[in-house]
């Protein structure tokens, strides 16, 4: 088997491929906005929502501590798994609390935030056991191998970083950071499926031929739910890969790549929404 | 025992792998789908747990071919983002009569995949050669494995099928939304099921004693594996010998696969005894 090195992620920007990109996602917004905004404005503010909701994925996740394999033997600082589980965690567990939301029709701005306020609980909970477990189960501190002070209390952390690691641990920054990434994450996905839901359950009764809106909604809820799940991790891994891997959160240099990543989830977002909205309204 | 020598690069080539995944998939697809026509019955719909299995293999390699590249996020994150892009392209899919669904679901995972390759290779810069590739087959994958998971346990591959449910009880027929293979999300469970299937078997056999057909057995072996719970899902759409057909062809493939792994596990190790109790020294 040939193993080649790792990727660095290339540095920079391909000027070529950024413009395409925006130009395939103007091309999408704007026929959808000529085909379908005089007959029904939903279909238009959805694929825009969707676009929004899955932007918002990919930034949050170059926020969340992510370590692997490397964080597990205390060579790295973060939470010691891939992104892929990690954003998918924070963003089912913010789509439950939305969709709870939702159901008890608390209104748009409340729905999304409680979806917000779930990826973050479960980030924040997740964040304090990892410290937990690192701390009094494995016994090595909290150090950042990326940053000599902390970029929030102003602790110094050089001191407390083992020779030949890259740090260990979750340090302060990097907490907050997973709380960060879990809330826009839950709001991102939460706000999927809210507009999927509303082109949905509008039209969906007459596609299945049901006689009312009500009785369609386990099929709406469905639908909805599964598609945003698949964006979200298509948008999750998407900002996975411009990190490659393992990141400390945003004082990580890493976290400079995010424009690549919001240039690739509007594309990525934009085709994968308009193919799920016209699942029922095509 | 006899140790095998044998080169590790090489093996069935990667093209082969996908026209050969691809064709078995879509031809188990229409078989289980014309035959349960042709007879009026749900007997056929195992067939769609097949064309799942013949994606899975197909898509064991892809992921291979990829991940040979170090992508530094894991193994499990292209299952994931193959399940992702193919719901999408699937349940587009299902709009369309049950001809034409298979080929529409192929050409829309390929166009999403496609996409999605060129933002991952070109915008977010991961240059490596076959990611485009990659990206492009893992979500027809994905969407030929939902697809075949779907047919398997309701026997349709229509959205107003897969939408609704009808059942007859002392004479009445009542038709409702509820109970359905979306309206239930079996769809999610469908979803799990075929992404881990798809990123176990490299994920475990990958390293030096890496073999191609290890590997390929081993995910036959996991698309047998998550098609006996499909066939007890099945039990809610399907009549009784329906089902029977299913979890027997399901139980006997993993049985075969299961144990032909073994073997080839055998083979490949290097050295492996068979577990006996400890003894206890004499004088103790």
């Amino acid at each position: 088997m040939t193993v080649t090195p790792k990727p660095t992620g290339g540095v920079g920007m391909n000027p070529v491929a950024n413009a395409l990109s925006i130009l395939l996602l103007i091309a999408i917004v704007v026929a959808t906005y000529i085909l379908y905004y005089a007959a029904s404005p939903l279909v238009f503010m959805a694929l825009v929502a969707v676009i929004i909701g899955g932007v918002l994925v990919g930034f949050g996740v170059h926020f969340v501590p992510v370590g692997g394999a490397p964080a597990a033997m205390g060579q790295a600082p973060g939470i010691a798994t891939g992104v892929a589980m990690l954003a998918a965690g924070s963003g089912l567990a913010g789509l439950f609390g939305g969709a709870f939301a939702i159901n008890s029709n608390l209104g748009f701005f409340t729905s999304i935030v409680a979806g917000g306020i779930g990826g973050a609980l479960m980030m924040a909970i997740t964040c304090l056991f990892v410290t937990l477990i690192y701390t009094y189960g494995m016994g090595i501190p909290s150090a950042s191998g990326k940053v000599k002070v902390d970029p929030i209390t102003g602790d110094s952390q050089v001191e407390y970083k083992s020779q030949g690691t890259e740090g260990h641990g979750l340090p302060f920054s990097s907490f907050v950071g997973g709380v960060i990434g879990g809330f826009l994450g839950g709001l991102g996905g939460t706000l999927i499926y809210y507009e999927l839901l509303m082109v949905y359950e509008a039209k969906l009764p007459a596609l299945l031929s049901a006689a009312s809106a009500s009785a369609v909604a386990p099929v709406a809820i469905s639908l909805a739910g599964i598609f945003a799940v698949g964006m979200f991790l298509v948008n999750a891994v998407l900002a996975a890969y411009n990190i490659t891997g393992t990141t400390e959160g945003f004082h990580d240099p890493k976290f400079g790549r995010f424009p690549r990543a919001i240039i690739a989830c509007l594309a990525a977002s934009a085709v994968c929404g308009i193919v799920a909205i016209l699942v029922a309204a095509l | 025992m006899t140790v095998k020598v044998e080169k590790i690069e090489g093996g069935t080539p990667h093209n082969t792998l996908m026209w050969a995944g691809l064709i078995a998939s879509l031809v188990c697809i229409y078989l289980g789908a014309g035959l349960n026509l042709a007879f009026s019955a749900y007997t056929f719909s195992f067939f769609g747990g097949l064309a799942a299995v013949a994606a899975i293999v197909w898509g064991s390699n892809t992921i291979k071919t990829l991940c040979s590249y170090g992508i530094g996020t894991g193994v499990p994150s292209v299952g994931m983002i193959s399940l992702g892009s193919g719901v999408i392209a699937m349940l587009i899919a299902t709009r369309f009569n049950w001809w034409l669904a298979p080929i529409v679901l192929v050409i829309v995972a390929v166009i999403i995949g496609a996409i999605i390759g060129y933002m991952a290779n070109d915008v977010i810069m991961m240059k490596i050669p076959v990611m485009r590739r990659s990206m492009t087959e893992v979500a027809v994958i994905g969407a030929l494995m939902l697809m075949g998971f779907a047919q398997m346990a309701t026997s349709t591959y229509s959205l107003v099928g897969l939408a609704s449910t009808s059942s007859t009880l002392l004479g009445v027929t009542t038709s409702g939304f509820g109970g359905s293979f979306i309206g239930a999300s079996i769809i999610a469970v469908a979803f799990i099921l075929g992404a881990i299937a798809v990123q176990h078997p490299f994920n475990a056999t990958l390293g030096p004693s890496w073999k191609q057909d290890r590997m390929l057995m081993l995910a036959a072996e996991c698309g047998f594996l998550s098609m006996i719970p499909v066939a007890f899902m099945s039990i809610a759409y399907l009549s009784l010998p329906a089902v029977i057909v299913s979890i027997v062809v399901s139980l006997a493939g993993w049985y075969y696969t299961y144990n032909q792994y073994l073997c080839l596990s055998q083979r490949d190790a290097a050295a492996w005894l068979d577990a006996k109790p400890i003894r206890e020294p004499e004088g103790h």
